[in-house]
């Protein structure tokens, strides 16, 4: 079964040492900027477009490996 | 000189270091193995000298450490009480404070790798603290007792080195708090006029423990009140903050009233379930006083307990009366501490072997 975690940028070393102590190193990322606070919603809109378009090619690329 | 790390989860390595205190300080800042003091160089001899300090095998896993999930065997957790300064005697106290931290219910994961600056409270009570000199009484959160400075110490380093909670990589507080080096003492048990903690938590008046509370940080509260009612409206006051995980996610705050506050409500006759009662009452906050999005979050995280939350409906700091915690400790003084909780934790208290 694939899965992978959503990140924000400010966070991804711990979430890629958080993997790799589960015993997931390979675990995909699709990572986000860091922070949305002051963000509009239109530029929210453009970062879950890209996120979404992120989680179909780390899928796709988990269901080949 | 040799030194024993902790790299592997077995038999800790040795590793070969040049007989000088100044160059193991220097490889132990490179390797990120302490806390930005130095540290005691934890030779063999004084890794055995410490694990006197336990009935405990050497090769036992007291726990896997959030967020790393690194081993802490009882030899790794020596090595870091050598490197803190700790003595051998002090050992089961910190292996019983590991064991305690580790329990689900203090959620260990979030408070090593939250951006909160939350830090490990180590509360003592019974017999051990007067056979350790934990300090209860003057500056018990400040300097200067030896026992105080080193088991949090340790606890920290082990937190970090086994647990692998290093600063910007997995522990990632935004700023963290002075208590992350160390935040330890007994609760005065001999100056407060009710039953001490360990004793509200089932545990005999006679036995020693202790108690870990993931805490935020600390408030100081300085009053002259002299009445019980002025004293609890002053600290309930006091408590109500609006950027406050424990009124976000119905925490578990703490306060440590010094034994002339505690003796206040005591000659006005509370119990302590009755002053338990009084602050969660009088502390309630509306709402309203908190930015609009953590009102949202609030709305979302307490609406099994509170139901629809308005602007003007008076949160409760707790769930319940009950979640909030003191101790008696300090000296004479007109000052109190408010010890804000991590808010998702519960406090764990253990028996010392």
């Amino acid at each position: 079964m694939a899965a992978l975690t959503v990140c924000s940028d400010a966070f991804t070393t711990l979430g890629r040492a958080q993997a790799k102590a589960l015993g997931q190193p390979d675990l995909p990322l699709a990572v986000i900027p860091h922070p949305f606070g002051l963000r509009s919603r239109d530029e929210v809109r453009a970062i879950a477009e890209t996120c979404a378009a992120d989680i179909v090619r780390l899928v796709g690329e988990g269901s080949v490996r | 000189m040799s030194l024993a790390s902790n790299k592997v989860p077995e038999a800790a390595p040795l590793v070969e270091m040049p007989d000088d205190l100044e160059a193991v300080n220097r490889l132990f800042q490179e390797r990120r193995w302490g806390d930005g003091l130095p540290i005691v160089p934890p030779t063999e001899a004084r890794v055995e000298a410490m694990l006197a300090g336990t009935r405990r095998r050497r090769h036992d896993v007291i726990a896997h450490i959030a967020p790393g999930f690194g081993a802490a065997t009882v030899e790794r957790v020596a090595i870091n009480a050598v490197m803190a300064g700790c003595q051998p005697e002090y050992l089961a106290a910190l292996l019983a404070a590991l064991d305690a931290v580790t329990d689900e219910r203090f959620n260990l994961q979030a408070i090593q790798a939250t951006t909160n600056p939350a830090a490990v409270w180590l509360i003592f009570n019974g017999p051990v603290a007067r056979h350790l000199g934990i300090n209860a009484r003057f500056n018990c959160l400040g300097q200067g007792a030896w026992a105080n400075a080193t088991i949090g110490r340790a606890l920290r380093l082990v937190l970090q080195n086994i647990g692998g909670a290093l600063p910007g990589d997995m522990d990632r507080a935004t700023h963290g708090q002075p208590g992350k080096f160390t935040f330890c003492c007994a609760e005065n048990e001999p100056e407060s006029p009710w039953a001490p903690l360990h004793v509200d938590r089932g545990f005999a008046p006679e036995a020693s423990t202790v108690t870990v509370v993931g805490a935020s940080g600390t408030l100081n509260m300085n009053t002259h009140a002299k009445d019980a009612d002025d004293l609890i409206r002053a600290i309930a006051d006091s408590m109500a903050f609006a950027a406050s995980n424990d009124y976000w996610l119905g925490g578990q705050p703490w306060l440590i009233l010094s034994p002339e506050h505690a003796q206040v409500l005591h000659r006005d006759g509370l119990s302590k379930q009755e002053v338990r009662v009084r602050l969660w009452r009088e502390s309630r906050m509306a709402a309203g006083r908190m930015a609009q999005k953590d009102l949202e979050r609030t709305r979302i995280s307490r609406r099994a307990e509170l139901g629809d939350i308005e602007v003007s409906t008076l949160l409760p700091i707790s769930r319940t009366p009950e979640d909030i915690e003191f101790i008696v400790a300090g000296g004479p003084g007109t000052h109190s501490v408010y010890v804000p909780s991590f808010g998702d934790t519960r406090a764990v208290t253990r028996a010392i072997e």
